[in-house]
C-alpha cells in the first residue's frame, strides 16, 4: 500500500510520477505503441493515491481526465501516419470520447457517492465486489464476442 | 482500454483502496460503450479516374468515393495502391469521418512519371467505430489499369526511305509516273495523254514534249527497337527515351500513309507486322507500352524474325543505344543483306555518371572513344547514325540522318 506521511516527499515522488510518465507517453509516440501510454495513465492512477485530501470526489474527474488523455494519445499515434485528415474527422472523435468520458465520471461518482457510504469490509463484501468485477468483465467479453467474434481489436 | 479499466479495479480490491476503482471506472464504461456501439462496418468504396488513357507527366484527377450503409458512423483511412511510376497526391492515407447512410469523397491527383501499363486502386481502407476501439482492415474496389503514353513531339522532317511501295503515299518516288512533282521532260510517244503536253518547251524545241513527273509512294517502315540492355539512372532510362522515339516515328509515318510495323528485339522477340492506318498506330503504341529489358544470354540473328516483318525495301529504324554486342551485331548483320537502315543511337551517356577517381574518368573517356570507333565504323557500312540526347528534340536528329544519307547515296545504293 502506498502510504507517503512527508508532504514534501510526496511531492517530490508525484513530480517523478509525472516525469515517468510523460516519457512513457514519449516512448509510445516514438515506437507508435500504445502499451506505454497505457503503462503511463496507470502510473498516474498510482499518483493520485499521493493526494490526502477528497480523493474520493476527485476520483472519479481524475479517471475521466485520464480516459481523455490515453484517448488523445492513442488517437495521435493513430494519425501521424496520415497524409491529410479530412474536417471533422477529430472534432466528431474528441467529441465522442468526451461525451464517453463525462458518462464515465457520473458512473465513477456515483460509485464515490456509494463508497462513502461506510460499508464495513468483510469478506463477504470483498467477494460481492470481485464477483461484479468478474461479472463486468464476462458480460463484456461475452457480448464482444457476440458481435466480433474473435476479431476484437 | 478494458485492460487497464481491469487492472484498476483488480488494484482496488487488492489494496482496498476504492479511488483506483473509482479512476477505472470511466476506462470501463468507455470500453462499454465501444463494445454496445460499436457494429461491423457496411463500407463499400469505388475509384474514379477522369480516364484511364492519359501523357506520361499529365495529372489525372481521380475521386474515391466511400459509403457507409450503416447505423453508425464510422472514421476511414483510405490509402490507393498504386504502380511505381504514379504519383499520387495526397500521399499515404487519408483519414476522413462518414457518417449512417452517406457517402464521402476523396479527390486525388495522380500523376505517371512514365509511360506503360499502371495499375491504380484497389482501396486499402481501415475502418474504426466512432469511438476507435475496433477496428476492420481491408481491400475495397478495383485495380484500374491506366495506359500511359509516351509525350510526343511533332515531327516536321523524317527519314526519306531510299525505295517507295506502289501505293499512295507522301514520298515522291525516285521513279517517274504520274504525280505532282515534276521530274523532267521527253519527246511524246504513242499514248500520252495532251494534258502531258509542255507546250512552252514543245515550242522552242520544235517538236512535242511531254512533262514527266514523280508519283508518290508509300513505303514500309520497320522500327527496331533493342531490348537487349539499357542505361538507366534512378529517373529515366534509354528505354523510355527508344519507346518515346517509336511512338514519335510511328505516329509520323502512319500519318504520311506509310506501312509501319515494329520489332521488339531482345531477351524477347515481339514483332507487329507493318500495316497503315490508326488502328495499327493503336496496335503499335499498345505494345510499345509493354517494351521491357528482358535479361538472356540468347543470341539472336536477323534469321530469328520472320521474313513478313521486314519485307524487301522497308526503310529500318533501329532505335537502340548501342550498348549490347548482340543489337551491334544485329545492325551490322542487316546492313550487309542490303536493308535500307538508320541507327537512332539513343545516348546512355546522360544516364551514366563517370566516377570519382582519375582512373574511372580515363575509362570513361576510354568507352565514349570506343562508341565513337563504332559509330564510324557503322557509318562505313553504309549506316546513318545519328545520337538523340534524352531530353533534346528528335527532329534534328533525324535531319542529321537524312544529311548522311544524302552524302553516302552511292554507299547506300550498294
Amino acid at each position: 500500500m502506498l502510504v507517503i506521511g512527508d508532504a514534501g516527499a510526496a511531492s517530490q515522488l508525484a513530480w517523478l510520477g509525472a516525469g515517468t510518465a510523460a516519457l512513457l507517453v514519449t516512448a509510445g509516440m516514438v515506437a507508435q505503441s500504445p502499451a506505454p501510454v497505457h503503462a503511463a495513465v496507470a502510473v498516474l492512477g498510482v499518483l493520485f493515491l499521493l493526494r490526502h485530501d477528497a480523493r474520493l470526489l476527485l476520483a472519479p474527474a481524475y479517471g475521466a481526465g485520464l480516459l481523455v488523455m490515453d484517448d488523445l494519445a492513442i488517437r495521435t499515434m493513430e494519425l501521424s501516419g496520415v497524409g491529410q485528415i479530412a474536417t471533422g474527422a477529430i472534432m466528431a472523435r474528441i467529441t465522442a470520447t468526451l461525451a464517453v468520458a463525462a458518462l464515465g465520471a457520473c458512473v465513477s461518482a456515483v460509485a464515490a457517492l456509494a463508497v462513502t457510504a461506510a460499508v464495513p469490509r468483510t469478506l463477504a463484501v470483498t467477494a460481492v465486489g470481485v464477483l461484479a468485477v468478474v461479472a463486468a468483465f464476462v458480460g463484456l467479453v461475452i457480448l464482444a464476442r457476440r458481435r466480433f467474434g474473435s476479431s476484437l481489436g | 482500454m478494458l485492460a487497464l479499466a481491469g487492472a484498476g479495479l483488480v488494484a482496488a480490491l487488492a489494496t482496498g483502496r476504492p479511488e483506483l476503482a473509482l479512476i477505472a471506472l470511466p476506462f470501463l464504461v468507455f470500453a462499454g460503450a465501444g463494445v454496445v456501439l460499436a457494429e461491423e462496418p457496411a463500407v463499400s468504396a469505388t475509384v474514379e479516374p477522369g480516364r484511364v488513357r492519359l501523357l506520361e507527366g499529365d495529372n489525372l484527377g481521380t475521386t474515391v468515393r466511400v459509403r457507409n450503409d450503416g447505423r453508425v458512423p464510422v472514421e476511414v483511412e483510405v490509402a490507393l495502391v498504386r504502380a511505381k511510376h504514379l504519383a499520387v497526391s495526397p500521399a499515404g492515407t487519408v483519414a476522413l469521418r462518414v457518417d449512417a447512410r452517406s457517402e464521402a469523397e476523396i479527390a486525388f491527383s495522380v500523376r505517371p512519371g512514365r509511360w506503360g501499363a499502371h495499375g491504380l486502386g484497389p482501396l486499402t481502407v481501415r475502418a474504426r467505430d466512432a469511438l476507435g476501439l475496433t477496428t476492420w482492415e481491408g481491400r475495397l474496389g478495383e485495380r484500374i489499369d491506366l495506359r500511359v503514353f509516351p509525350r510526343e513531339e511533332r515531327l516536321r522532317e523524317l527519314v526519306a526511305p531510299l525505295r517507295t511501295q506502289p501505293f499512295l503515299g507522301s514520298h515522291v518516288a525516285r521513279a517517274r509516273a504520274d504525280g505532282i512533282e515534276f521530274a523532267d521532260i521527253r519527246p511524246f510517244q504513242a499514248g500520252d495523254r495532251a494534258r502531258q503536253v509542255n507546250w512552252r518547251a514543245s515550242a522552242r524545241r520544235g517538236s512535242l514534249q511531254v512533262n514527266q513527273r514523280h508519283p508518290e509512294h508509300s513505303s514500309d517502315v520497320v522500327l527496331l527497337i533493342d531490348t537487349f540492355e539499357e542505361a538507366r539512372d534512378q529517373a529515366s532510362g534509354t528505354l523510355d527515351a527508344a519507346v518515346r522515339a517509336a511512338a514519335m516515328l510511328a505516329r509520323a509515318h502512319l500519318g504520311r500513309r506509310d506501312r509501319v510495323g515494329v520489332v521488339d528485339f531482345g531477351g524477347t522477340l515481339h514483332w507487329l507486322e507493318p500495316a497503315f492506318g490508326t488502328t495499327q498506330l493503336y496496335r503499335i503504341v499498345d505494345a510499345l507500352l509493354s517494351s521491357d529489358i528482358a535479361f538472356s544470354y540468347a543470341w539472336r540473328k536477323v534469321d530469328s524474325l520472320p521474313q513478313k516483318v521486314l519485307p524487301p525495301g522497308a526503310l529500318t529504324l533501329a532505335i537502340t543505344p548501342l550498348l549490347d554486342e548482340r543489337s551491334i551485331a544485329l545492325v551490322s548483320e542487316l546492313r550487309t543483306r542490303g536493308f535500307d537502315l538508320t541507327v537512332i543511337e539513343i545516348s546512355p551517356l546522360d544516364h551514366i555518371s563517370r566516377g570519382p577517381t582519375a582512373a574511372d574518368a580515363v575509362a570513361y573517356e576510354l568507352w565514349r572513344l570506343e562508341r565513337e570507333a563504332l559509330r564510324a565504323r557503322l557509318r562505313a557500312l553504309g549506316i546513318g547514325v545519328a545520337v538523340w540526347e534524352s531530353g533534346g528534340s528528335l527532329g534534328p536528329t533525324l535531319e542529321e540522318v537524312n544529311a548522311f544519307r544524302r552524302s553516302a547515296r552511292a554507299v547506300l545504293r550498294a
